[in-house]
């Protein structure tokens, strides 16, 4: 029997005009590994909360036709006893946790729901995901990829047999989001739990998923095995999914006849292994490194920085130990490290927010501690990582005015027009930040940072929870940026954000700084990559596993260099 | 199925307002905590700094579960949280912040309508602070012994509380809650409901007219409070407490001394064993 | 005065600091003799020497209870900027009633009842440092409900302290917003310290615009995540209320720690019957 069930389901919020999901059929087998993939507002989460009942138990709206899980109607069940099938993990999980210690947010819902042995049951669920011998810390005592894994294991604990996850990976660096996926992975194979991803990250489906399940205006547009799924590079390309790199570089080299038509393409670097033996190698010529740039002039240097913070307990906790850099005049930054390296602590120091505990920080040749926020403002500008908080007014025209027009800078009503032109935004300059979505919020936070033209701007993970197709939109945001602005630091995740933009690449492990070039010298050494846990993008690695010497950051540069290897042996 | 859904929705919608508003005003109140009382000559300005939030969310969600969320946040975060819990007394601030906030709510039939927001978020502030300032002046009276008796303080008292309450209404009942309420409510409304999955309130989704039976609950209420304040803060005349152990005090303090003494002693032995048997 | 209070505000508080004082306070200390002690016997001995101080007016008797619940601050372990609160606290309760009454015309007549008022307010407050500082607040949340507190309370406490990092992080972005894009006006002269502090507190105001919409989102994905844990469902159920006390349980340290509390009551009447 399916687990899930959904019979011509169509669903309409309050006060919305038009249906999100619209007669949706579809049947879920026990022990899949499901991604739903489809565009930003397809009903993806809509139909997540309708399978685990919150639609329509707590939310209300017009609900049409069936949903049986375990051939259990969730008109009909409680929200307790559907609760108990399946298991739901937010995207902005960390509000779903509301108790202050790790074991006791895992058992409260069994506490609540009257089960006995509800710390047995907590400790069982934190152990399958993971977070073993963390059973009495505090919650802001864990990284992220600890909260969503506690968040996880909060729902497994009422023992589902399904499990529903919302982007689980959007905030993670790859480390964390191999052990989520393996976590899940584990679960999934070994604790037979059905699971439902919500996600865009395809080189993860390939490597984890069985099934793909695309939406598309709020139907289900096809059910396929993720091989199959993924080979359908223009269906999910029309709806802004972006398949793997490999798949995509083997598609292309099948457009020019260099792969067999028609058939599956690989979707994994493995796969492509396999897929690309055919194809000659390449006469690789590394090209000569580009004359070495005289440095401009120094817009900030760090000069011996070492930062501590409180702990609630026991010792303070060392972030940097005598950190040195310098940045110059026109250069283009990647600021890169994994989660809880110090990228977003290095951005508080420059911005004065947080004061180092020993050396020097010199903005414009002059030390951070004399000047005054107001002077510092001028010379910098921070874009955060979550957009929300840039808004502080009611309207993304206001909010990019604000700063010059509270400096009286001359024109400035002709200058935000101009921005709000730039970053395509003229149309919705009369609305909320909060409620755009993702994409523009994230142009708008950029025109908001440059609005000053400051000298240095700088961005903490411009491309995070994003889609791949608005994270393709930023990046040529942020590439068409580099007209205007002198220099930028972008702290990331995101490899193929740091390959395509940055001149620079920074690397910042344990404290200080450990590697410091362009993206060949950084990627290109093998041995620093694999210490501070930072991956290149998948074409990366595949042109490297095909080929040793291939340095490739991009499909179309892969496309270019195998395919020309063709005609060379031609 | 679909009233008792209906009824399921609205409830889960009451959590989302008490939860919101208790964490913000909460948070707010934290802040206010720590901002040292603000003294110009006689005068103190201690008003609730950040009463607009809870009246904000009062006038576009359901009053009574803002009103009691913003009343919880303020014993919760400041009060508990850093240790300023007062005891009974907090039950005075507890309901006089719960009737004001609610007033407000109640009255805003349309958050469209500025005027009325604007008389809404006065009379709310007002309520609040003229139940506190009677409360102020009755726990004066009995805390301290021979009220009328001690010269000045009677006149002191009314002077400075009667002064304060208006200019708490006047100053800052004005510019941090009728100002900055006239300021949130019509930038917030329709913006802020659907993301808790709401309708915007309108004249015909309000609760209607304040009804008598509200105004005899807030009076309630309010009576409750005094007697709360009372009961914490005054001489407590039923138990008389000092004229009973003057009498017999030694006595009565050395056999509570070898009560105590037999009782620490008869622990410790237990515990002594206790401890034993568990390494055993 | 002015200048302290603008200041106060944005400029030399630190967000950071008064986080960490507070989650400090509430869980950095749980290892105390305090903290350990169980709720419902502390809850009891909170209600004596909370309630008790008011209705006594013998200086010798309010001296000991003083003395006692000093001890048991110190032995809480209790953060600077509580302390620091709960003078404050004290002198804007009975500090400022002694000035008035001074220039109304008062004498030595109207001082000394005032001074016993303070004695009174102080041990009072330190009775309710010790408790709700002291006690973590899960226990404290429990032994609450133990007497009969609603549920929706106990749950408040915990999940206030859960927020509260996440809401102070927010908080403090917004107006980072402010502060790096803001144009605060000088504030070297008097009339421009005025500006300032209007600056700042309109700041402060405008700031929760934005704070009000983010949070609002957030209270809807905890509320759907309480409906799905049955936060409902238990807060009706008997056996659940049940199932979360009985993790708590009187141990003899808490019936000696009650005994010497007890000990040192009747000692202090002791003496003050016989001075």
């Amino acid at each position: 029997m399916a687990s899930i069930k959904i019979e011509n389901l169509s669903y309409t919020y309050p006060g919305a005009d038009r249906p999100v999901l619209d007669h949706v059929d579809l049947e879920i087998m026990p022990g899949d590994f499901l991604a739903i993939v489809g565009n930003n507002g397809c009903g993806k989460s809509t139909l997540c909360k309708v399978l685990n009942g919150l639609i329509p138990h707590f939310i209300s709206g017009d609900f049409q036709g069936r949903v049986l899980i375990d051939g259990q109607d969730t008109r009909q069940a409680d929200v307790g006893v559907l609760a108990r099938k399946v298991g739901y993990v937010y995207q902005d999980f960390e509000n779903q946790i509301v108790r202050p210690t790790v074991l006791d947010d895992a058992s409260y819902a069994c506490l609540n729901y009257g089960m006995a042995d509800y710390q047995a049951r907590g400790r069982q669920a934190l152990a399958q995901c993971g977070l073993q011998n963390r059973e009495n810390e505090y919650i802001w005592q864990l990284s992220g990829g600890q909260t969503h894994l506690l968040a996880l294991a909060g729902a497994v604990a009422l023992g589902p047999d399904i499990l529903i996850l919302d982007e689980p990976i959007a905030q993670l660096d790859p480390g964390h989001a191999d052990r989520i996926y393996g976590v899940l992975r584990e679960l999934n194979e070994k604790y037979n739990k059905t699971i439902l991803v919500i996600e865009h990250h395809t080189e993860y489906i390939a490597d984890y998923c069985k099934h793909v399940l695309l939406l598309r205006d709020g139907r289900a547009a096809w059910y396929l095995p993720v091989r199959q799924a993924l080979s359908r590079v223009e269906e999910l390309q029309a709806s802004n999914i972006f398949p793997p790199q490999v798949t995509l570089a083997a598609h292309a080299l099948q457009a020019k006849g260099l792969l067999p038509a028609g058939g599956e393409l690989p979707t994994t670097i493995g796969e492509g292994q396999q897929a690309f033996r055919s194809i000659p190698r390449p006469e690789y010529h590394r090209p000569c490194p580009p004359p070495a740039r005289q440095p401009g002039q120094t817009v900030a240097e760090f000069q011996d920085v070492s930062v501590s913070y409180r702990s609630v307990k026991g010792e303070p906790h060392t972030v940097f130990h005598n950190l040195n850099l310098t940045l110059h005049k026109g250069e283009n930054i990647a600021l890169i490290g994994s989660n809880g390296a110090g990228k977003s602590t290095l951005m508080k120091l420059l911005v004065g927010l947080l004061r180092p505990t020993g050396g020097e920080i010199l903005l414009g040749g002059q030390s951070l501690k004399e000047q005054k926020p107001e002077q510092i403002a001028r010379k910098i500008s921070l874009v955060y990582q979550n957009p929300e908080e840039m808004f502080i007014k009611d309207s993304i025209r206001d909010d990019i005015a604000y700063a010059m027009q509270v400096r009286q800078v001359e024109n400035w009503q002709t200058r935000t027009e101009e921005l709000l032109a730039r970053f395509r935004l003229t149309d919705l300059a009369d609305r909320d930040g909060r409620l755009l979505s993702g994409g523009q919020m994230r142009r708008a936070s950029l025109a908001i940072g440059i609005a000053l033209n400051p000298s240095l701007l700088l961005l903490d993970e411009p491309t995070a929870n994003l889609d791949i197709a608005t994270r393709k939109e930023i990046l040529r945001t942020l590439n068409d940026m580099k007209a205007v602005t002198e220099t930028v630091m972008i702290a990331t995740h995101d490899m193929q954000l740091v390959c395509e933009w940055a001149d620079r690449v920074v690397v910042l492990c344990g404290g200080s700084v450990v590697g410091d070039g362009t993206r060949d010298a950084v990627f290109g050494d093998r041995a620093l990559t694999e210490r501070v846990g930072i991956r290149p993008p998948e074409i990366f690695a595949m042109g490297r596993a095909v080929c040793e010497e291939a340095l490739c950051y991009t499909v179309p540069e892969f496309v270019q260099l195998f395919g020309e290897g063709k005609r060379n042996a031609e | 199925m679909d009233a008792f859904q209906n009824k399921q929705v609205s409830q889960s919608q009451k959590l989302m307002v008490f939860v919101l508003t208790m964490s913000l005003y909460g948070l707010a109140t934290l802040f206010t905590e720590l901002i040292p009382k603000f003294q110009v000559g006689i005068v103190e300005f201690s008003v609730e700094y950040f009463l607009f939030i809870p009246l904000v969310l009062a006038m576009l969600f359901d009053p009574l579960s803002a009103a009691l969320g913003a009343a919880t946040g303020e014993l919760v975060f400041s009060e508990i949280m850093l240790g300023q819990f007062g005891g009974l007394g907090e039950l005075e601030k507890f309901l006089t912040v719960t009737i004001g906030v609610y007033i407000a709510g109640r009255l805003v039939r349309d958050p469209r309508n500025t005027k009325m927001v604007g008389v809404a978020a006065f009379v709310g502030t007002g309520a609040q602070l003229l139940m506190g300032t009677i409360v102020d002046i009755c726990k004066v009276q009995f805390a301290v012994e021979d009220f009328e008796a001690v010269a000045g303080l009677p006149e002191s008292v009314y002077a400075t509380e009667g002064f304060a309450f208006l200019n708490d209404l006047i100053f800052s009942g004005i510019l941090f809650c009728v100002l900055p309420t006239l300021f949130l409510v019509p930038r917030l409304y329709g913006k802020i409901e659907p993301l808790l999955g709401m309708n915007p309130r309108t004249k015909e989704t309000s609760l209607g007219l304040f009804s008598a039976k509200t105004a005899a609950g807030c009076a309630v209420a309010f009576l409750c409070a005094v007697c709360a304040e009372m009961l914490a803060s005054s001489g407590f005349e039923l138990i008389d407490w000092e004229a009973s152990w003057a009498e017999s005090g030694t006595a009565m303090a050395v056999g509570m001394i070898v009560a105590a003494v037999v009782a620490l002693a008869v622990l410790m032995v237990m515990r002594g064993k206790a401890q034993t048997a568990k390494v055993k | 005065m002015l200048n302290k209070l603008s200041e106060s505000i944005l400029d030399k508080f630190s967000m950071d600091f008064l986080r960490n004082q507070v989650l400090k306070n509430a869980y950095g200390n749980d290892d105390t003799l305090i903290a350990v002690r169980d709720p419902r016997v502390l809850l009891l001995w909170y209600l004596f020497f909370g309630l008790v101080p008011w209705f006594v007016n013998d200086i010798v008797f309010l001296l000991g209870c003083f003395v006692l619940v000093m001890i048991t601050t110190l032995l809480a372990r209790v953060a600077g900027l509580v302390l620091f609160l709960f003078a404050l606290g004290v002198f804007s309760q009975t500090g400022y009633l002694l000035i008035v009454t001074l220039l109304f015309g008062g004498d030595a007549s109207a001082i000394l009842p005032l001074l016993v008022l303070t004695l009174k307010v102080t041990t009072v407050s330190l009775a309710s440092v010790t408790v709700f500082s002291g006690l973590d607040p899960d226990r404290l949340s429990n032994g609450l409900m133990w007497y009969g507190c609603p549920e929706r309370l106990s749950f408040s406490i915990s999940y206030a302290y859960r927020m509260l990092p996440m809401l102070m992080e927010e908080f403090q972005n917004v107006l980072l917003s402010y502060r790096l894009r803001g144009n605060p006006p000088a504030h070297d002269s008097i009339p421009g310290k005025i500006r300032y502090l209007i600056y700042q507190v309109k700041v402060i105001v405008h700031s929760f615009y934005p704070l009000m919409l983010n949070t609002a989102k957030r209270s809807r994905t905890t509320v759907e995540a309480l409906e799905i844990k049955g936060y409902r469902y238990a807060a009706s159920s008997k056996e659940v209320r049940r199932m979360k006390l009985a993790s708590l349980k009187i141990s003899y340290d808490d019936l000696i720690f009650a005994a010497v509390s007890f000990l040192w009551v009747a000692v202090t009447m002791l003496l003050s019957s016989i001075l």
